[in-house]
């Protein structure tokens, strides 16, 4: 047993540090919260540069081939920014799901600009009736001579405003089951649309009647209930690790105002109801790490790992989501004002909350995997 | 044991008047901003407008006095009245306004003669607004530390020092501010508040930016601001309370904010989120959901719970009995469920409740303003920390003697 980072990892863990640090301070996300488009400009050439677009991505195709766990180490540093955008739904989800179900062709065509950061992929799933199963998929693909005519309303889709390309999942007309097709953003008749709010990075995307290519479509047709679910367990664990990131930065950003701040001659630290406050949040830290950390082991192991995920996808939205309400405790006003930063978390955190399945929906997977319930 | 607020012939008769009132006194083109921040100029011109044709009625405080522009109304008539603005999706003030809800109740204990005949008029028939002034950076919680100062120089106190987190959009006439009127005395005998008109030289007012700004609904309270005192000659006379008397006078303020002097709960947002829960969309409703549905009945369990805690206050404040614990505690309960009910849209509804897009934002924003106020709501006032040793003092814990509750009428 060995609970510590291996040298690779460390080395990502630093640069990954260090980047955040550097490029993506405090001021520089608020910047890019007021502008969105300085972060394609600026950070996304950047994480290119860095090699990041290709961590997740075999040699063959382009990347480098790091395994969960060292992508997972990266997605926790970016957690702490909170770093936005689309490195994990294109570089880590959606790559996963073209080299889980696409064809060779296809691999070969779109995994190498993936990893070069030249096309920016998002998953185009979720629908009016909300989740990230199959089962609200109503988006409809007509078949016509050359391929096929989308029509549809996706929402709350992560990254498409940023996205050059879309993996949209749909269901072929007669045919049974769901497919996926790879849309060009630019297609005519999609249209992307931000949503506005406490949200973060989600949009509407509205296909009306745009075409596709029949090489557009990924896999096999009807098939992708089980090719996303086959990729989400892959790759939530990462998304977790980001979270993890996020419960980290939060409760570094406290501990350090509650050593400073001070209300009645003394620092708030020594008021043992602000020391519970640290307390949970330490407490949602660390479950949320281990849990994810571990799930993560066991999906480099090749050992079945459906089970952690489950344990670890509840944990991390919750713990982010409830470190983000005892880090506000702790700051009272100042952790309001939008120019102190911590606002990005706690939106970041709800807007995370249900992103590849919400706590409820992986409990309920989890009543499976331990037998209680059939099926 | 009567919860009943309509049993007599008077009551309902008064309904009726207030509902008849309403009809014609609310302009047809008053709009609600969902997020109080986006209240125009114009719309809140509406609503002070409105506040005054309450005034007149002595409805606009109705607690408060009548010989001091109030309506001296029962418990019972009181909580009509709220119904009947709730009803349209107004509050009493219909705008921000600490003048009327904490600074003439605190002078009604604590002003001269002259002090109240002076200031509680306009106060009470709206012909004036008043912000609160009490935070600054370095005194959140440790209110008795703050440092804006008033020294008195012949037949003005000149005041230097700033303020945080205090008032609201579109300016006030008065500041009711608590300051340092000896700054070598000890703490706690150190203080004084003095009533400081707006228009004087030497204010200035900038806007914070928020994530919410935490408003009783109905009149949610518009953008924050830090305001600067640069030797602003206040009128000696417009101190009340006595010069380095002002913590006492502010146990009385901080009883009347932290509730105790009762609140009639209006948190329409969640039953109106209960209502979009059954809405039944393309053969779909939320609470077709088992879990769902649990989640939905926590949520109506918690409202209720807040709901009554207030109803209790407001009827120990009306029948002028003894309170020690209930103000914090009512105050404590709506904060830390405010966010634990946010939380629960959350989970129940996903992510729809964090966007007010028109199309996909339900209650046209309304839930997406309250996942930033619910979080924002915690500290003002006294954060649930404070609150909680409020709670301890006057329940005794630790074996000390019982805090009182701060002096209200
Ligand atoms: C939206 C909003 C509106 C507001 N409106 C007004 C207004 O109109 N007028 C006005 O004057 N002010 C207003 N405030 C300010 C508000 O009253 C303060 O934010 C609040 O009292 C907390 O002070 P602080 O922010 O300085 O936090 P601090 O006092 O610095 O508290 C930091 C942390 O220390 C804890 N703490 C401090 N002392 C103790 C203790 N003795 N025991 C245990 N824990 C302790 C706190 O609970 C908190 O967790 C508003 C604030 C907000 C956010």
């Amino acid at each position: 047993m060995d609970l510590s980072l291996n040298d690779t990892q460390q080395l990502i863990q630093d640069s990954a540090r260090d980047f955040v640090r550097g490029s993506c301070s405090r001021e520089a996300l608020l910047e890019i919260d007021r502008k969105p488009q300085l972060f394609m400009q600026g950070i996304w050439p950047q994480m290119a540069e860095l090699g990041w677009t290709g961590m997740a991505i075999p040699e063959t195709y382009g990347g480098t081939g790091n395994c969960a766990t060292d992508v997972a180490v990266l997605f926790e540093e970016l957690g702490a920014g909170p770093v936005p955008g689309p490195l994990f739904s294109s570089a880590v989800l959606c790559a996963r799901i073209l080299l889980d179900s696409a064809t060779e062709e296809a691999k070969r065509a779109w995994l190498p600009l993936i990893a070069s950061g030249e096309r920016v992929f998002a998953l185009a799933l979720t629908e009016a009736q909300y989740g990230w199963s199959s089962q609200g998929v109503k988006l409809a693909a007509r078949g016509e001579r050359e391929g096929f005519v989308l029509n549809g309303t996706k929402v709350f889709v992560h990254d498409a405003e940023r996205a050059t390309d879309l993996i949209v999942v749909g269901r072929i007309e007669g045919g049974e089951g769901i497919s996926l097709f790879r849309v060009d953003a630019k297609t005519p008749g999609v249209t992307v649309r931000p949503l506005a709010g406490f949200i973060a990075g989600m949009s509407e995307v509205v296909f009306d009647n745009a075409h596709v290519r029949g090489a557009d479509l990924i896999g096999q047709g009807g098939a992708a209930a089980d090719e996303i679910e086959r990729a989400l367990i892959a790759v939530t664990p990462v998304l977790c690790a980001y979270k993890v990131g996020g419960c980290r930065a939060v409760f570094d950003l406290s501990l350090n105002y509650a050593r400073e701040r001070t209300q009645f001659g003394q620092v708030i630290g020594r008021f043992q109801r602000v020391q519970d406050h640290l307390i949970h949040m330490v407490n949602f830290l660390d479950s949320a790490r281990w849990t994810t950390y571990e799930a993560l082991w066991k999906l480099d192991s090749g050992m079945d790992a459906a089970s952690s995920v489950h344990v670890a996808k509840s944990v991390s939205s919750e713990s982010y989501m409830r470190a983000c309400d005892y880090a506000h405790e702790v700051h009272a006003g100042i952790g309001v004002m939008r120019e102190y930063g911590l606002t990005l978390h706690t939106r970041m955190s709800r807007s995370l909350y249900h992103c590849l399945g919400a706590p409820k929906t992986h409990r309920q997977r989890l009543e499976k995997v331990l037998g209680l319930v059939n099926g | 044991m009567n919860f009943g607020i309509e049993d007599s012939a008077e009551q309902g008769a008064f309904r009726d008047e207030v509902r008849a009132f309403l009809a014609t006194a609310v302009p047809d083109n008053l709009e609600h901003a969902i997020d109080p921040v986006d209240m125009s100029y114009e719309q809140y011109q509406i609503r002070r407008a409105l506040g005054r044709k309450l005034g007149a009625k002595g409805w606009l405080y109705p607690s408060m006095p009548v010989e001091y522009g109030g309506g001296d109304l029962s418990a019972e008539k009181v909580v009509i009245l709220h119904d009947e603005l709730s009803r349209v999706g107004l509050a009493l003030p219909p705008y921000y306004d600490s003048g009327g809800k904490m600074a003439a109740p605190t002078i009604l204990v604590w002003g001269t003669d002259e002090h109240k005949k002076r200031f509680l008029p306009p106060i009470c028939r709206g012909e004036v607004r008043t912000w609160q002034l009490l935070s600054e950076p370095s005194a959140g919680s440790d209110l008795a530390g703050v440092k804006t100062t008033a020294v008195r120089d012949g037949d003005v106190y000149r005041v230097n020092g700033q303020k945080i987190f205090v008032g609201s959009s579109h300016g006030a006439d008065y500041s009711w501010t608590i300051v340092v009127t000896d700054p070598k005395g000890e703490r706690h005998k150190n203080l004084s508040w003095l009533m400081i008109p707006m228009n004087l030289p030497g204010i200035t007012v900038q806007p914070m930016d928020l994530l919410a700004t935490g408003g009783e609904a109905g009149s949610g309270s518009g953008v924050k601001n830090a305001v600067f005192f640069d030797d602003v000659r206040v009128p000696a006379d417009h101190l009340v309370g006595g010069e380095n008397n002002g913590w006492k006078v502010a146990t009385t303020h901080l009883e009347v904010e932290h509730g105790g002097t009762g609140r009639l709960a209006d948190r329409r947002v969640i039953y109106d989120f209960i209502e979009m829960c059954r809405d039944r969309r393309d053969g779909y409703a939320i609470c077709d959901d088992a879990g769902a549905r649990a989640e939905i009945v926590d949520l109506y369990i918690e409202a209720e719970i807040t709901r009554l805690f207030a109803l209790r206050n407001h009827w120990l404040a009306h029948t002028g009995q003894p309170r020690s614990y209930e103000g914090a505690q009512y105050s404590l309960r709506r904060k830390l469920s405010g966010l634990d009910m946010a939380e629960k849209m959350l989970r129940i509804a996903g992510p729809c409740v964090l966007t007010k897009d028109e199309k996909w934002g339900p209650l046209k924003g309304a839930i997406e303003y309250f996942q930033r106020d619910a979080i924002t709501a915690l500290h003002p006032g006294a954060t649930t920390d404070i609150q909680k040793v409020v709670i301890s003092r006057r329940l005794g814990i630790g074996g000390r003697e019982k805090e009182k509750a701060g002096t209200l009428r």
